[in-house]
């Protein structure tokens, strides 16, 4: 299954939600990659916590392979290759999870005739292999998400399973940019159904996150005034309101990551350790993650609300 | 302007040390169900106007026809020596039982070239053959070859030649796609070299050096290309059969996990890749004994037999309703 | 005891044909030619002859042997069809036996192309493998464009850049085999116009040379067997069977080598001709029947196939 995140503007934290999702999905024993189609700004390196396997990126990575500069795109085994204390050994159970990076200093590019070929023959390889396919796009319109709308329109590809994430902020302009995103002018819907998309297919493929959001039960609101926590309250209820009026609603909304003081300071993996022993993190951040990748797969959560 | 070609020689290739290096890739046919014959005929008819080739003794196999693909560029040399080879590496593809998908690629490797590139047509007169410049050390290349993953890039490189070729066929529209399960690719790189009078007798070295790859080296008596090719796939494919059950059982939780759940994980390896395990079958007499060598020590078809035991007192377990686990639970 | 199994499925032959030791060509006839009148194919044949006979007298280094040579003549009905069989032949043997020529074998262009289930054209096409520009290392597959074919590597297009990448400038193309300074040649193969293929002139050469040297193979048998004449040629070209033996005594088609006695209007065809075969593979088993058989007769062959291949360019006409 491929699994498609992007977001409407940067700032989401899509890039270390869709990681720990990964990695939330791997701890289990599913087969998981992951894929860095963040052209522009290759960093997923660091979430993983893989600095020093990246030295041999520099021209063979996600970049080079798309654009036919090697046969294969560099693979990173993270449970072996990962600095991350808390993320070796490899748990029991665990399947695979591996990273796909982009080159070091790799950038946005320009489609060629074959990028799509090849960006389609990617996909089918990792299919034989893994049960998630996580391809983490660069936010808003780019052509990362111009190209894997091509390439999951081929013939070849309609047997395969395809979703999308769309991550937003709980605020008034990300809700609206959300939506123009998946809804607008040369948004997901209208370039997917113009590279052969079937409309109603794609609609229902898609399903968003809503990240960064303040919970007002949070400790972190505990010492609020009243009139704060009304004023919280009546914002929470107008956007709620207004995500409901540009089809973001809860049928359609797969799962809310509450604001995270660890995910705001450092991009990293949350383990259960930091969320057990050394409490650095959250919770509910890191169940959030889990019900997520556990969504990833829940037909319930896919079925068209229509 | 093009040069006059050397005037005239015979087809046969020159004396010298032989050296093969090769690569086999082994993956799942991406197809719910075993290729049927007819189909697999058409899935590796890669050349019009060739055969495939096919046998049905003592499983089914399919073979298509040898494709090249030129080359010119550094040899993958150990030391870092620099010296450019030319010609065309030979690869085909294997399809056994409607099922399992390999793609091999091959190079002899010449006594010496010149140190200038001919005209083409000297080298598609040798096919799969490729001429270095200059004098070569065959341990230096055989390293090098084993090696090639912690090499620097753009040296020979015959696994990328192996993985388009299984990329191009997993994609065809014949295949539906639905594998009955996930597996991984394994791939094997070998070596063979023959043995010089007063130096290592013939012999092989199997490594098992990571989770998906595996070396092998091969010293024989008599180096030819086609026999050794057709061994090495054998033994790629037996190891892919043992590798990808020995993971199945472990993932499936037998043993471990109470319940019919896990040999209902199992059934695909009952189902599709228990019947497939017939080592040495096609294998040329020559190298039989290097097959009877690997079957003493790791000892292959023993780590298969008792895997696949294991599955079945499991089934029968079962199939007479007596939990395979009941006694751990009192 | 010893016991040996076998599946012929698994092990398949390849047919051997018979050959001369020189195929000699006395010329291409287009629709052009024929309609300039029969004085036009007079003079055709006549500057023709002295070049056959010098080849002739070449090829005598047969190892003692009688020197086997073919005469064939090439009539185009692929690009232009044009009167028919019955009014063209007649007049095309009689020209040329007024000139002292005899004209052993007559091929239909098409024939190179496809006729009914053979298509030598297809079969020639499947064993093109690219000559490798330095650098090859088999990590990328070669760079087609699709229906051509070059000698080297071609001036790069605007390639996709990456955002903020310098720009390059212009960049020539290059022959692979140049000393120095190229002589970049690209060759279209075909073109397909509504799903139809239409193979190129150049092409068409080219498998007519393979066809001449004995080298194609459909599944391991012959491509094209010749058919003895009949009393009359009949009155459309696809009656006409696509490669005729006019002389029931004449040596086999195919030969070691071949030899074309062509206008010098046709270089730029040859030229691209040898492009092609220069990277064309032969078939390892044909290769060798023919290398085994040459060693017999006591011959020395090129293993290269362009090497096999002779010419005489004469003044224009």
């Amino acid at each position: 299954m491929l699994i498609f995140a992007i977001s409407d503007k940067g700032g989401t934290g899509r890039s270390v939600t869709s990681a720990n999702i990964a990695y939330r999905r791997a701890l289990p024993g599913a087969d998981v990659c992951y894929l860095d189609f963040d052209f522009g700004s290759p960093t997923s390196a660091a979430v993983f916590d893989v600095p020093s396997a990246l030295r041999g990126t520099e021209q063979a990575g996600l970049h080079s392979y798309l654009r036919g500069e090697v046969a294969e795109p560099q693979r990173i085994d993270i449970w072996a290759e990962t600095e991350s204390a808390g993320l070796r050994p490899r748990p029991a159970q665990a399947g695979q999870l591996v990273l796909l990076p982009g080159d070091r200093g790799g950038g946005e590019f320009v489609l060629g005739s074959d990028t799509v070929r090849r960006c389609a023959d990617l996909f089918l390889r990792l299919e034989e292999e893994f049960e998630i396919t996580l391809v983490d796009l660069s936010a808003g319109r780019s052509y990362a998400a111009q190209l894997v709308l091509e390439a999951t329109a081929l013939p070849e590809l309609s047997s395969v399973t395809a979703r999308w994430l769309v991550f937003h902020r709980w605020t008034r302009q990300h809700i609206i940019a959300a939506a123009g995103l998946v809804y607008g002018d040369r948004g997901i819907m209208a370039t997917g159904a113009s590279r052969g998309h079937e409309r109603d297919r794609l609609r229902d493929s898609v399903r968003f996150v809503r990240a960064a959001v303040p919970s007002p039960s949070s400790p972190m609101f505990a010492e609020l005034r009243p009139a704060q926590a009304l004023w919280l309250s009546i914002c929470d209820e107008d956007l709620t309101r207004l995500a409901s009026e540009h089809k973001l609603g809860p049928m359609l909304t797969l799962g809310t990551v509450p604001l995270d003081p660890v995910l705001q300071w450092r991009e990293q993996l949350i383990t259960d350790e930091d969320v057990l022993s050394s409490q650095v993190a959250n919770l509910e951040t890191a169940q959030a993650f889990a019900d997520l990748a556990a969504a990833l797969t829940d037909d319930r959560r896919w079925q068209s609300p229509l | 302007m093009t040069r006059p070609s050397e005037p005239f020689s015979t087809v046969s290739p020159p004396a010298g040390p032989d050296l093969l290096i090769g690569e086999v890739r082994t993956a799942l046919l991406q197809h719910s169900v075993a290729l049927p014959r007819a189909a697999a005929g058409q899935l590796l008819q890669l050349r019009h106007g060739e055969r495939v080739r096919t046998s049905e003794r003592p499983s089914g196999q399919a073979v298509s026809p040898d494709l090249l693909t030129g080359v010119d560029c550094p040899l993958p040399t150990a030391s870092g020596r620099a010296v450019r080879g030319v010609g065309t590496a030979t690869s085909r593809a294997v399809l056994t039982e409607g099922r399992l998908l390999q793609a091999s690629v091959r190079v002899r490797i010449a006594a010496t070239g010149g140190s200038l590139r001919l005209p083409w047509g000297h080298y598609l007169a040798r096919p799969g053959t490729v001429e270095p410049s200059g004098r070569l050390a065959g341990a230096d290349l055989v390293d090098g070859h084993l090696s090639a993953d912690r090499l620097p890039g753009g040296a020979l490189d015959l696994g990328a030649i192996a993985e388009r070729l299984l990329t191009d066929l997993q994609g065809r529209r014949v295949l539906d796609r639905r594998a009955p399960f996930r597996s991984r690719r394994t791939r094997l790189l070998w070596t063979a070299t023959r043995a010089e009078p007063g130096g290592d007798g013939p012999g092989a070295l199997f490594t098992i050096e990571d989770g998906t790859l595996r070396t092998l080296r091969l010293t024989l008596e008599r180096v030819d290309p086609v026999a050794v090719a057709a061994f090495c796939e054998d033994l790629a494919l037996h190891d892919w059969l043992l590798t990808t059950l020995v993971q199945l059982v472990e993932r499936s939780g037998l043993g471990s996990a109470p319940g019919p759940e896990p040999l209902l994980r199992l059934r695909p390896a009952v189902d599709h890749l228990l019947h497939l395990w017939m080592p040495g079958a096609r294998v040329d007499r020559a190298l039989a004994p290097i097959w009877a060598g690997l079957e003493t020590r790791p000892g292959f078809t023993r780590q298969w037999a008792a895997t696949v035991q294991r599955i079945r007192d499991h089934l029968a377990l079962q199939a007479i309703g007596l939990p395979a686990h009941s006694y751990q639970g009192d | 005891m010893d016991t040996t199994f076998r599946e012929v499925s698994s092990d398949p032959r390849t047919t051997q044909l018979p050959l001369s030791h020189l195929s000699l060509e006395l010329g291409h006839l287009y629709m052009d030619d024929f309609a300039a009148g029969p004085g036009r194919l007079r003079e055709q044949f006549a500057r023709v002859k002295p070049w056959a006979d010098a080849a002739r007298a070449a090829a005598t280094r047969t190892g003692g042997r009688r020197p086997r040579i073919s005469t064939c003549f090439l009539i185009d009905d692929y690009f232009t069809r044009f009167s028919s069989p019955a009014e063209v032949l007649p007049q095309v043997l009689a020209e040329a036996a007024e000139c002292g020529l005899v004209i052993d074998y007559l091929a239909r262009e098409s024939a190179c192309a496809e006729v009914g289930a053979v298509r030598p054209a297809r079969l020639a096409e499947a064993r093109l493998v690219q000559s490798p520009p330095l650098g090859s290392n088999g990590s990328r597959p070669p760079a087609t464009e699709v229906g051509w074919l070059s000698n080297g590597e071609r001036s790069p297009s605007d390639q996709p850049g990456e955002a903020m990448q310098a720009a390059a400038g212009w960049q020539p193309p290059r022959e692979i085999e140049a000393r120095r300074h190229s002589v970049f040649l690209d060759v279209e193969l075909w073109d397909e116009h509504e799903g139809r293929r239409t193979w190129s002139c150049p092409f068409l050469a080219a498998v007519w040379q393979l066809l001449r040297l004995g080298l194609l193979r459909d599944q391991g048998q012959e491509v094209l067997a010749p058919v003895p004449r009949e009393e009359t040629f009949p009155a459309s070209w696809d009656s006409l069977p696509p490669l005729v033996r006019l002389n029931p005594a004449a040596d086999p088609f195919a030969a070691y080598r071949t030899c074309s006695v062509l206008a010098s209007r046709f270089l730029p065809i040859e030229h691209a001709v040898r492009v092609i075969l220069a990277q064309w593979s032969p078939e390892e088993s044909v290769l060798r029947q023919i290398a085994e058989r040459a060693e017999r007769e006591g011959l020395a062959m090129p293993d290269d196939v362009t090497d096999r291949i002779n010419y005489v360019f004469h003044a224009p006409s």
